[in-house]
């Protein structure tokens, strides 16, 4: 059994050529167990050679990657089998991690593609690191295969040409996505199949009936709200959530809206912002932390929901109510709603780096993650909770009726409540990002 | 044949050469791009440097203050009390435990909707829901500062009584007393003055480590502006600005330096005037009352750290537990057998990093102490001292160039190394002491009766320190399950151990996943003392018991 791996060499004072494994330790112990499990080399039966004959095939290493973007199915299959796909994504969610777990455990058996989550704290470190090795040519053997992202790490990855290639529409499973403007421009940003969808987002907020039975719906409202003694915070930008809250309140206060479809260069910042600018001075005294600590991340401020610390949480997700009540995370009394005039709403994707090792394996990963078998325990909040890509009419009957059986419970935010807004372009979020950090965090 | 030259040397490079590599690699990528001075200047004109400089001086600073104070007020007042017993005996545990999981422990504590007023609402306090005067963390570093001094105080106290035992405390006492000196001065005027020169190391090992620490402050300090190290941490992993943490770690060695240096002026100006104020004579009767708040602080310091390990049980069993309940409405077992599969691959990555880095380190510990025991290779104390003395930032940040260079970044080799040049000074400052003191006739009797050099040293030298190694190898442990930067660094993200883990989930994760995560990274090291005590107790000639450093 032929195993890929990262392989090292060295020259030692002698002369001599040594391997040097780079893979974690967890890896070949995986890998080990892995195959003892499937009794083709059973330690307590077969020859001591055997095993060590494995461990030996553990650290060999094979030729580079082969296969295009276009390459046939059956040639990524091949190729793919054994590989190991570094994906590297946000790491901070624990259905998250758990759903990623499981679809290893699933993509293993079925098509021999280890699948290792790479926990990142934020994927734009990632991109810097892979703009760095772009500077340095390092174009092939690269440490990460398949990456989660959207907005501005793609128009990045795009415009700094460190994407593999169009992949996305020649996957078996691509007929299956829906046609939607946020899944072929991602923030304003062409897609053009160097990404591929996995799974859409809205901002939306989550009260607790018990302690605010009437949250505010408006940017207006919601400063009234805490003035009155609402408890609220949003989470500091870069974090994710603050960022698309900042986004969220431009698009509604500013009397320059259209300004935001286009890039950041073209517009007047200040002009655009300035009513931005204004309305956060007078909220952030009024916030839980007086506007000098905030919470790290949105999935934060579901625990200070549940702690009775704040009254309203954020989340990216219209499902995650159901998820965190049925985990016991929140209470029974949450409900989830968004802005009467809409909220920021999006796709996210994945897509392989130019460099990546295993590109076989990311396809075969990308592709798994569009199945319906995937995307229906992603959508299912007892799992994640994460709104599907597919077009409900392109599945077969047995696949609606396991997306109709989901129950989400009166948590979630209800079907067809509240327009899904239209991103800025991706250049937005870095300019408002600094701008905040210059006025609220010197 | 007998532990020679050529071991000790290689333990000797394979210490010494990431340090000076990691110091090299940081001066060079400190002045990539342009000169150094240019860099400098550029980075000190940043505003949110000087924020994090100041936050950093305040809280270090002050942590470490406090934790001076506290112990010599713990000393004073409650050593030789019945009481003492029961405060030393919650020391060790309190040692053990790395700092990450304490962090976790103390936000639930003081958090507005913490334990403390969970017990108190809404009865005495009145409060339905949480107050709003304080969060946790908060903007000043105040729960940071909390933070370090409950877990540095027992390292310093346990430091001085080691050292105690060497400067007869109770003749001292009785003689002061004699002369009629409250208990207190004579503490002030007899002991402290000869303690401090033998503890000063430890405390300055403290306050480096107060300036310079990262999972704590990512977990208890502010986050705008954070720390100066948290930041520099932030920096160094985007490539661009790279060099900026170069030059930030560089900043923060010169503040330890600089903080050092004024300990050492302090030292003097206050030994004088402690030198006037030992000739004048005064005596009044001891204060009960400043004993008894002496003691009232030594017990709310040792309660607020059992406490706070104490909530990451009960979090982590707790299924819903809302203000202001005092205990958990409803309990499970699912955070623990839902994310076993999530949880056991960290714990089993730290689990083999402590126990092979403990190997090592015990075993080149043994090898160094007995080529210097043979007059092979010169007494190094201080050497030692260096990564516990320099910041980790600034060695960690060249010493992943170098593996970067060498291909070794994020491999599980080099993350091993770190581990074990951060746990064998440890080791070879705990088993330096029993090694010199261990008396010489036993090795002659042994030489007499015809016993070779490693029979000796396998039959007699070690069974008679059996109890040092195992203390030895059990802070060996304790000091690698802790190692957040090294293992994230030098792992390049792709070595998950429980410090990684816990501090990555900040934020994000579930509190009942963080309190399932930090339990088992306070366990760990808890069973290595606890089987290190049993073990030292099978021992039947066990000598005596040295305490770092």
């Amino acid at each position: 059994m032929p195993v890929r791996s990262v392989c090292t060499r060295r020259l030692t004072p002698a002369g001599v050529s040594i391997c040097l494994p780079v893979p974690t330790f967890m890896t070949y112990l995986h890998r080990l167990l892995h195959a003892f499990s499937r009794s083709r080399l059973d330690p307590t039966r077969g020859s001591g050679w055997a095993t060590l004959c494995l461990l030996l095939s553990l650290t060999a290493s094979l030729p580079a990657s082969a296969v295009e973007p276009d390459s046939s199915w059956e040639d990524v299959l091949a190729e793919a089998r054994g590989q190991t796909v570094w994906f590297n994504a946000w790491g901070g969610s624990d259905r998250i991690n758990a759903y990623l777990s499981w679809a290893a455990e699933r993509i293993e058996e079925e098509h021999g593609v280890i699948l290792e989550h790479v926990k990142v704290g934020d994927i734009a470190e990632i991109v810097a690191q892979l703009d760095a090795a772009r500077a340095a040519g390092q174009d092939s053997d690269g440490r990460v295969d398949l990456m989660w992202v959207n907005g501005e790490n793609f128009a990045a990855l795009k415009n700094g040409d460190m994407l593999w290639g169009a992949f996305a529409e020649l996957l078996p499973n691509s007929g299956l996505v829906k046609t939607s403007p946020s899944i072929e421009f991602d923030f304003s940003v062409a897609v053009e199949g160097l990404e591929s969808p996995w799974g859409g987002a809205q901002l939306v907020f989550i009260n607790d009936m018990a302690t605010a039975p009437e949250p505010p719906r408006s940017a207006e409202q919601l400063l009234d709200f805490v003035k009155s003694g609402g408890r609220f915070a949003y989470p500091a930008p870069p974090a994710f959530h603050g960022t698309t809250f900042l986004k969220q309140l431009v698009h509604e206060l500013s009397d320059q809206r259209e300004a935001l479809a286009a890039p950041v260069e073209q517009a007047d910042f200040d002009a655009v912002t300035a009513s931005l600018w204004a309305y956060l001075d007078e909220l952030h005294p009024s916030l839980r932390g007086g506007g000098r600590t905030w919470p790290v991340s949105g999935e934060a401020t579901l625990q200070l929901l549940d702690d009775g610390e704040v009254d309203i949480a954020l989340s990216f997700n219209p499902n995650e109510a159901s998820a965190a009540v049925r985990s016991g995370q929140l209470p029974e009394s949450v409900r989830t709603y968004v802005f009467d005039e809409g909220t920021i709403g999006n796709t996210h994707f994945v897509t392989i780096p130019w460099n990546a090792s295993a590109a076989a394996g990311a396809m075969v990963v990308a592709d798994f993650f569009l199945s319906p078998e995937a995307q229906i325990r992603k959508a299912d909040p007892a799992f994640w909770g994460d709104p599907t890509v597919l077009d409900f009419s392109a599945l077969d009957a047995d696949d609606k009726a396991a997306f109709d059986a989901i129950d989400l419970g009166p948590w979630a935010l209800p079907i067809g409540s509240g327009e899904s807004l239209p991103e800025p372009h991706a250049s937005w979020a870095a300019a408002l990002e600094a701008a905040w950090l210059t006025r609220y965090a010197p | 044949m007998a532990v020679g030259q050529p071991a000790a040397l290689l333990v000797a490079v394979l210490f010494i050469s990431p340090l000076a590599a990691g110091l090299l690699g940081t001066f060079v990528q400190a002045s990539a791009g342009a000169d150094l001075l240019r860099n400098l200047g550029e980075v000190l004109n940043d505003p949110r440097l000087r924020a994090a400089l100041v936050l950093t001086v305040f809280t270090g600073g002050l942590a470490s203050v406090l934790v001076a104070a506290l112990t010599s007020v713990v000393l004073v007042s409650a050593h030789g009390t019945r009481a003492w017993r029961a405060l030393n005996a919650a020391l060790p545990p309190l040692l053990a435990v790395p700092h990450a999981a304490l962090a976790v422990g103390i936000a639930f504590l003081f958090a507005p909707s913490g334990f403390v007023l969970r017990l108190m609402s809404p009865s005495l306090t009145g409060y339905d829901r949480p107050p709003t005067d304080w969060t946790v963390p908060d903007a000043w570093g105040i729960s940071l500062i909390v933070g370090l001094v409950v877990k540095e105080t027992p390292f310093l106290v346990l430091a001085a009584v080691a050292q105690l035992r060497g400067l007869d405390v109770d003749e001292s006492l009785s003689i002061g007393r004699t002369l009629g000196y409250s208990p207190a001065r004579c503490w002030s005027r007899l002991i402290l003055p000869r303690l401090w020169p033998r503890i000063r190391l430890a405390f300055l090992a403290i306050l480096a480590f107060n300036l310079a620490v990262v999972d704590m402050a990512i977990l208890l300090g502010p986050g705008h502006p954070p720390t100066l190290a948290v930041w520099l941490v932030q920096l160094v992993s985007d490539p661009s600005t790279r060099h900026v943490a170069a030059i930030g770690a560089l900043l923060l060695t010169g503040i330890v330096i600089a903080a050092c240096a004024l300990v050492l002026l302090s030292e003097r100006v206050l030994g004088l005037m402690a030198a006037r104020r030992r000739r004048n004579g005064q005596r009044r009767p001891g204060s009960q009352l400043a004993r008894r708040l002496g003691q009232a602080i030594a017990w709310i310091l040792t309660l607020t750290g059992v406490l706070s390990l104490l909530m990451l049980p009960l979090w982590s069993f707790a299924s819903r537990w809302r203000f202001p309940h005092a205990w958990p409405s409803a309990w499970t077992l699912q955070h623990w057998t839902h994310r076993l599969g999530s949880v056991f691959e960290p714990a089993v990555a730290t689990l083999f990093f402590a126990l092979i880095s403990a190997v090592f380190a015990v075993c080149a510990g043994i090898v160094w102490l007995e080529a210097e025991r043979r007059g092979r290779v010169p007494r190094l104390d201080s050497l030692w001292y260096v990564p516990l003395l320099v910041p980790q930032t600034t060695l960690l940040f060249g010493w992943q160039v170098w593996a970067i260079h060498a291909q070794l970044n994020g491999g599980w080799l080099v993350v091993m190394h770190a581990h074990w040049v951060y746990s064998l000074p440890y080791v070879v400052l705990i088993l330096a002491t029993a090694w010199r003191e261990l008396d010489p006739r036993w090795m002659h009797a042994s030489a007499t009766l015809g016993v070779g050099y490693w029979r000796t040293l396998w039959r007699v030298r070690l069974p008679l320190l059996a109890g040092p190694v195992a203390q030895a190898a059990a802070v060996a442990v304790a000091v690698s399950v802790a190692q957040y930067l090294p293992t994230l660094l030098l792992g390049a993200g792709r070595q998950a151990t429980l410090a990684t883990e816990l501090v990555a989930g900040q934020g994000g994760m579930d509190r009942r996943s963080m309190a399932t995560l930090a339990v088992l990274q306070a366990v760990l090291p808890l069973t290595a003392f606890v089987l290190a005590l049993r073990w030292q107790r099978r021992q039947r000639f066990a000598a005596p018991v040295a305490v770092v450093p």
